[in-house]
């Protein structure tokens, strides 16, 4: 099972994708983010990126959802819907399952999945190893070249950030 | 809305375009492609009621399906290429999905059905900016790609989209559908000659976006989005009349008007490519756009249908001044004769 275990996570993470782009309410939409969110996890720390997977538990789960989690239980209605009390819901859910069975069924039969283009597994990230200052991984050098480097690509990103919260507060604001 | 907030976000759809146009990374592209999306949404909905939400919620969730498509392009062709300059997309499939990408973006047909809706929907100036400076950011980075964009695939689209524009506008009153009408019809003959020969793109999309500003400006001033409006502008102000028709003429193309420029030189550079049915095609669909906009200036300039007495007084509030007017008019209709300096375009 080990040598498929990034094989399992990523079907539990597509899995629990289309459990909320069913769209069911807000609040068990929030709880299969949280499946996929530590699944998603557990897959960049199978190629070595302990560094960023331990970034997505704390900063995505454990700050943005928990955030998302109070917003949506003060906001939530009566009866929420769940993936069965809708036929609409169901229905979706229960294709985005099927897809994901025929593919996980390709998959395991042949060794390299061709639909539109070849694709054979990824590889890991690098780890350098040179004689003096010890070992570093490619991955968390590449968080540090996003400050040093990328800068740019820093600020243009906390702009877009700032204006999308401008922006959702002019859109809710009314009239 | 506050006048902070206003300039912040249209400062940031300015920075979004600038972002694209400027970037040699393909994820900083799809950056600025979203922060444009994001920050134009607001400035769609500046008035609150439902038809202007209706409109940014279809604007918006064209768009996003238009981004996801690209960055999966982006992907696809780092998967191959292994790097992420923008070069020409040297891989098929990733030129294909990144074409389609960006003719959702501008509104090429198949994908033109959100272009109608959504002007209707929204204001005049929020109109202005849609079908003006949103196509700036897909058409440069078409023109960065265009030494490997399909030949089929783009044509098809590109004659598709001058029809469509030229049918669908035949049976429209309302004056924001015929300039998304318009808008559609243009970005077609824009991309027909994107592959031969990407400067004349580039010179129509200069032209069109003159014409355009001088028309909406035309109809901002005269506060008319409906062609009965439109018609009674004799009574306001008798000037713009004659304005409305050149600016009119100009952008179905007849000559001696500047708006003949893009559409021969646009011919021209078809037929030195060996293809003579191709433009033949295109000059004889953009015939159908000639004529609403013909009758646009019929009911406008040319003709004052009999009315009551009631009719002929048009409610007006303070007449909005707009500066950049008249340069524009001498722009949109003037610049035929200064074609041959495009040789200096090389």
């Amino acid at each position: 099972m080990m040598t498929y275990i990034v094989f399992i996570l990523s079907v539990i993470f597509v899995v629990s994708f289309v459990g909320f782009s069913s769209k069911p309410s807000p609040i068990y939409g929030g709880l299969v983010l949280i499946v996929s969110g530590g699944v998603g996890c557990g897959i960049i720390m199978n190629f070595g990126g302990s560094f960023l997977g331990l970034m997505v538990f704390l900063i995505y789960l454990g700050g943005m959802l928990v955030v998302f989690g109070y917003t949506t239980a003060m906001a939530t209605e009566q009866y929420p819907e769940v993936w069965v009390s809708n036929t609409t819901v169901m229905g979706v859910f229960l294709l985005g399952l099927l897809m994901e069975v025929m593919l996980v069924l390709y998959v395991l039969k042949s060794e390299e999945v061709g639909v539109v283009f070849k694709f054979s597994g990824v590889g890991d990230w690098a780890i350098y190893d040179t004689g003096d200052s010890g070992v570093f991984s490619e991955e968390i050098m590449g968080v540090a070249a996003l400050y040093s480097y990328g800068v740019w690509v820093v600020i243009v990103t906390g702009w877009s950030l700032l204006v999308g919260v401008l922006v959702i507060l002019e859109v809710t604001r009314g009239d | 809305m506050n006048p902070l907030i206003f300039t912040t976000i249209l400062m940031t759809v300015l920075l979004g375009t600038m972002i694209v146009m400027m970037s040699s990374h393909w994820l900083m592209i799809w950056i600025g492609f979203e922060m444009n999306l994001l920050a134009i949404i607001p400035i769609l909905m500046k008035k609150y009621n439902p038809r202007t939400m209706e409109a940014s919620t279809k604007y918006f969730l064209t768009q996003a399906t238009a981004s996801m498509l690209l960055m999966m392009a982006i992907i696809i062709n780092l998967m191959h290429s292994g790097q992420w300059t923008i070069t020409k997309v040297f891989n098929p499939t990733a030129s294909i999905i990144m074409t389609s990408a960006l003719a959702m973006k501008l509104g090429l047909t198949p994908f033109h059905f959100w272009v109608p809706e959504v002007t209707q929907g929204i204001s005049l100036t929020s109109g202005l900016i849609l079908l003006t400076w949103q196509k700036l950011a897909p058409m440069s980075i078409l023109y960065q790609i265009s030494p490997s964009i399909n030949l089929n695939i783009l044509l098809t689209m590109a004659v598709l989209s001058i029809l469509v524009g030229g049918w669908g506008g035949l049976n429209q009153t309302q004056l924001r559908k015929i300039m998304a009408y318009s808008s559609i019809a243009h970005m077609g003959w824009m991309t027909a000659v994107l592959v031969y020969n990407p400067t004349l793109t580039m010179l129509n999309m200069l032209i069109y976006i003159m014409m355009t500003l001088t028309m909406f400006m035309l109809f901002i001033h005269s506060s008319s989005t409906t062609t009965l409006s439109l018609s009674h502008t004799w009574n306001k102000t008798p000037l713009t009349t004659t304005l409305i028709l050149i600016t009119l003429l100009s952008m179905g193309g007849l000559p001696p008007l500047s708006g003949f420029m893009p559409k021969w030189m646009i011919i021209q550079e078809l037929t030195k490519n060996n293809s003579i049915i191709l433009p033949t095609l295109m000059a004889i669909m953009a015939l159908l756009n000639l004529y609403f906009y013909m009758r646009l200036t019929y009911s406008t300039s040319l003709t004052m249908f009999p009315s009551t007495n009631n009719m002929k007084m048009k409610w007006q509030f303070e007449t909005k001044r707009i500066t950049l007017l008249p340069p524009l008019i001498v722009m949109s209709s003037l610049l035929l004769p200064l074609t041959p300096m495009l040789s200096i375009l090389d």
